[in-house]
């Protein structure tokens, strides 16, 4: 253990040293920095609730379970009014009326005259409770961008009938949930002066926290710049940590961690050098092993800096303290470590440090590629129609290479999962992500990719082993 | 009590033979120089010893266990010829580092770091980066850390590579005293006059093969040579000794030591094989004359040396892929 933490220090000591570390340090201070300059202003709970109703005719079928919503077409006009503000939370009236609009025909890509409901919100109810229907790609709205969801269910009159007023609130609480990541809400039809098929409800909201789906303004650099859309502040925050953090910065942090400790175990096995080590009491293997997890550490100090930097600032200017952001210190070390693996075997293979990280950034683009046409292999597999287009031997092809090397892209769509269930509602999820594919399993991503990291570093160890210094 | 033994030790780079069948002993408290020309094998034999390369054939024990075995390396201490250390440490947290990984305690290094900087000359410099040590600096860094776990062998290679020659005289009496605490040192050098000054037995490796092994007294003494002196205007009988079989030749005059004494002719007594001096010895005082001076002649080290590999190709390096480098390896 003592000798472990010795190596351990010297990587430590060897990173510090070199000088791009100060330089990755002095950009995440930076990106710090403007985080830290970001405001994040709620809108008022009346302008707020208001956008946030309009959202309620994206339906997801099954008590909520559906993975595609189904696109009600504005079927329903929700309104909120009456918004009060209470001591822990707010209290609202949400009334409802058909709109007129028209629905999508079975089959149809644009809504049809013929389909417009006289009851939208007991369709809408019976739809949220029935499965889903066939997916289609449909335009949003009358003239809205074409969106992939679950074409809305027949819908017979007795099935609208019988819906009980429970049905009715449960429906109304889940949008809440579903819309606003508003889980404490009570809701309580009202019949007194409403006729249907409008309605009225009786909104009671225990929580005064609106990350999701909540309405915000941003301003960037104190102040100075407004961003002129009125974003949900978890959409923000979503935006920061996944695609700033998480793709961009999370890239660029690999690539540098690759070339820079790309020298660190050819450094060790230069002739002079690796003699004063191994004639210490330390076996190879130890030592190598020892000398990998070391260089771990590298990455260990940017993402401790950086996305604990970037989520400690988040969560003071937005109160909002996502823990699964921190998630990413782990996973972004453990998707560097599959690639020091590599570098590893390289390395010791060779002993030449331009190799290890030319292999290295060329393996790091191949298991990005395999990743990539792997998902786009099973989205279109996953879709019937498009089923039949895929070649089966290029599918087998891909996925017996998948299946043996590391999961460098699952664990990244991981991620983006990990982030995403914190800061986006369901709708923003599938609005973000359209596929139809779903997510790796945490077990196989991780299961296989440290099957893959033993077998470098075994393999690297049997050569550091048997071959003389 | 035997600390190192060899028998029979080969070791082979693919079709070079670097170690062919070598056989040595090394005493605990000993000095023990290996000599030989840059490819004789003598950084092979180390690491053979030490586990930095494998056995090819024969056997290697250092401190009774097989050479290579990880346990032992606790008890022993190695500076190697061309050393690099992480240009990122002082020597200071060098020396920490590798007296952790020797299993050093925290009280102990804190105690014995500085002193054995000290010892070596860089206390001073202590907590400089080790990049901005000269060569020199960097040589008695090595020589420090070998010692900081006060190991039982020492394996200097080329220790006085780089050092000056106050420098140099500094650590020949830093080996007399680790030698004079029972430390075992295990010397390999080319500055032969450093050998000579210091070490208890020598080897000579030559393309591979322990060519001599010795004491440095073994090593240097040329047997049937004697060097002859009569008093002042004697005449040495040369033609009766000729006629007694040996070989006579003129030297020198010399000095006959401090203040006015007189001059002495001196000859060379070359005997040949199964002859003594004894019967020159009657000669001469039967013939009355005065024997003044009488020694057996040695040679330098450097001179038995290079008689022993005189006519010997050039050193070879075992990274050279030409044919001709064949024989041994220095590395």
């Amino acid at each position: 253990m003592k000798q472990f933490l010795a190596i351990l220090k010297d990587s430590f000591r060897e990173a510090m040293d070199a000088k791009v570390i100060w330089v990755l340090l002095g950009l995440s201070a930076l990106v710090c920095l403007i985080t830290f300059s970001l405001s994040f202003t709620p809108e008022p709970p009346d302008k707020a609730f208001e956008q946030i109703v309009t959202k309620f005719n994206f339906v997801f079928p099954e008590r909520g379970k559906g993975k595609l919503p189904v696109i009600l077409s504005d079927a329903t006009a929700y309104t909120a009014s009456n918004v009060q503000t209470t001591a822990d939370g707010y209290t609202l009236r949400l009334t409802t009326k058909p709109s007129g609009n028209p629905l999508f025909r079975r089959g149809s890509s644009r809504p049809d005259e013929k389909t417009s409901q006289p009851d939208s919100l007991r369709f809408a109810v019976v739809n949220w409770q029935k499965p889903a229907g066939h997916t289609r790609t449909m335009g949003f709205g009358q003239n809205g961008p074409p969106l992939e969801g679950a074409e809305p269910q027949e819908v017979t009159l007795e099935e609208a009938e019988t819906l009980t007023d429970d049905d009715l609130d449960t429906f109304i609480q889940q949008q809440f949930a579903v819309h606003a990541g508003m889980d404490n809400v009570t809701v309580k039809r009202v019949t007194d002066g409403v006729k249907q098929p409008e309605y009225a409800f009786d909104v009671v909201i225990h929580s005064t926290e609106g990350v999701r789906g909540w309405p915000t303004t941003t301003k960037l650099f104190f102040g100075a710049v407004t961003i002129p859309a009125h974003f949900p502040l978890g959409m923000v925050l979503w935006f920061i940590e996944e695609k700033i953090i998480n793709g961009f910065g999370a890239t660029l942090t690999l690539l540098i961690g690759v070339v820079i400790t790309g020298f660190f175990i050819p450094n060790m096995l230069r002739k002079g050098a690796l003699d004063l080590l191994i004639t210490k009491p330390i076996s190879r293997p130890a030592l190598l092993v020892y000398k990998y997890i070391g260089g771990l550490t590298y990455m260990l100090i940017l993402t401790v800096t950086t996305v604990g930097g970037i989520w400690l600032v988040l969560a003071l200017r937005s109160g909002f303290w996502n823990p699964n952001f921190l998630l990413l210190i782990p996973i972004l070390t453990f998707t560097f470590a599959i690639l020091y693996a590599f570098s590893t075997l390289i390395a010791v293979l060779t002993r030449s440090s331009i190799a290890a990280i030319l292999l290295t950034c060329g393996f790091a683009f191949f298991l990005y590629l395999v990743g990539v046409i792997k998902f786009t292999l099973d989205d279109f597999r996953a879709d019937p129609t498009q089923r039949a287009e895929v070649n089966k031997t290029v599918g087998d092809v891909v996925d017996g290479i998948q299946f043996i090397l590391p999961r460098y892209k699952d664990v990244d769509r991981l991620t983006t999962k990990l982030i995403s269930d914190a800061t986006l509602t369901p709708l923003e999820q599938y609005a973000l992500a359209k596929s139809k594919v779903e997510y790796p399993s945490w077990g196989e991503t991780f299961g296989v990719s440290f099957g893959f990291i033993a077998v470098m570093l075994g393999l690297a160890c049997w050569r550091f082993q048997t071959r003389d210094s | 009590m035997s600390v190192i033994e060899t028998r029979e030790l080969s070791k082979e780079y693919g079709r070079i033979r670097a170690l062919k069948g070598v056989s040595l002993t090394v005493e605990k408290g000993q000095i023990y120089g290996l000599l030989g020309q840059n490819g004789a094998g003598k950084t092979t034999l180390i690491k053979i010893l030490l586990g930095i390369v494998k056995i090819t054939g024969g056997e290697a024990d250092l401190l009774d266990a097989p050479a290579g075995t990880t346990s032992i390396r606790e008890r022993v201490g190695y500076l190697p010829e061309d050393h690099q250390f992480p240009g990122y440490h002082s020597g200071y947290s060098l020396m920490d580092f590798y007296g952790q990984l020797y299993g050093v305690s925290r009280d102990d290094r804190r105690r014995k770091i500085p002193e054995t900087l000290e010892l070596v000359g860089i206390s001073g410099r202590m907590h400089s980066k080790i990049k901005t040590y000269s060569k020199g600096m960097k040589q008695r860094l090595g020589i420090a850390q070998s010692l900081l776990h006060d190991p039982e062998v020492i394996f200097l290679d080329e220790p006085t590579d780089g050092v000056d020659p106050l420098g140099r005289r500094e650590i020949r009496e830093l080996m007399g005293r680790l030698k004079e605490k029972g430390h075992t040192i295990f010397l390999n050098s080319h500055l032969l006059g450093e050998v000579e000054l210091i070490c208890d037995r020598v080897a000579i490796l030559q393309k591979g093969n322990l060519v001599r092994e010795g004491t440095i007294a073994e090593l240097t003494a040329q047997k049937g040579r004697f060097e002859v002196g009569l008093a002042s205007g004697q005449k040495f009988p040369e033609t009766e000794a000729t006629q007694l079989g040996y070989s006579i030749k003129h030297i020198a005059a010399a000095g006959g030591g401090k203040g006015p004494a007189p001059t002495i002719e001196l000859w060379e007594v070359g005997l040949v094989e199964g002859q003594t001096i004894d019967r020159l010895v009657r000669l001469i005082v039967e013939k009355g004359l005065n024997l003044r001076h009488l020694v057996e002649r040695k040679q330098s080290l450097e001179d038995a040396f290079l008689a022993t590999v005189e006519g010997a190709e050039p050193g070879v390096d075992k990274r050279s892929r030409k044919p001709m480098a064949v024989g041994g390896d220095d590395r």
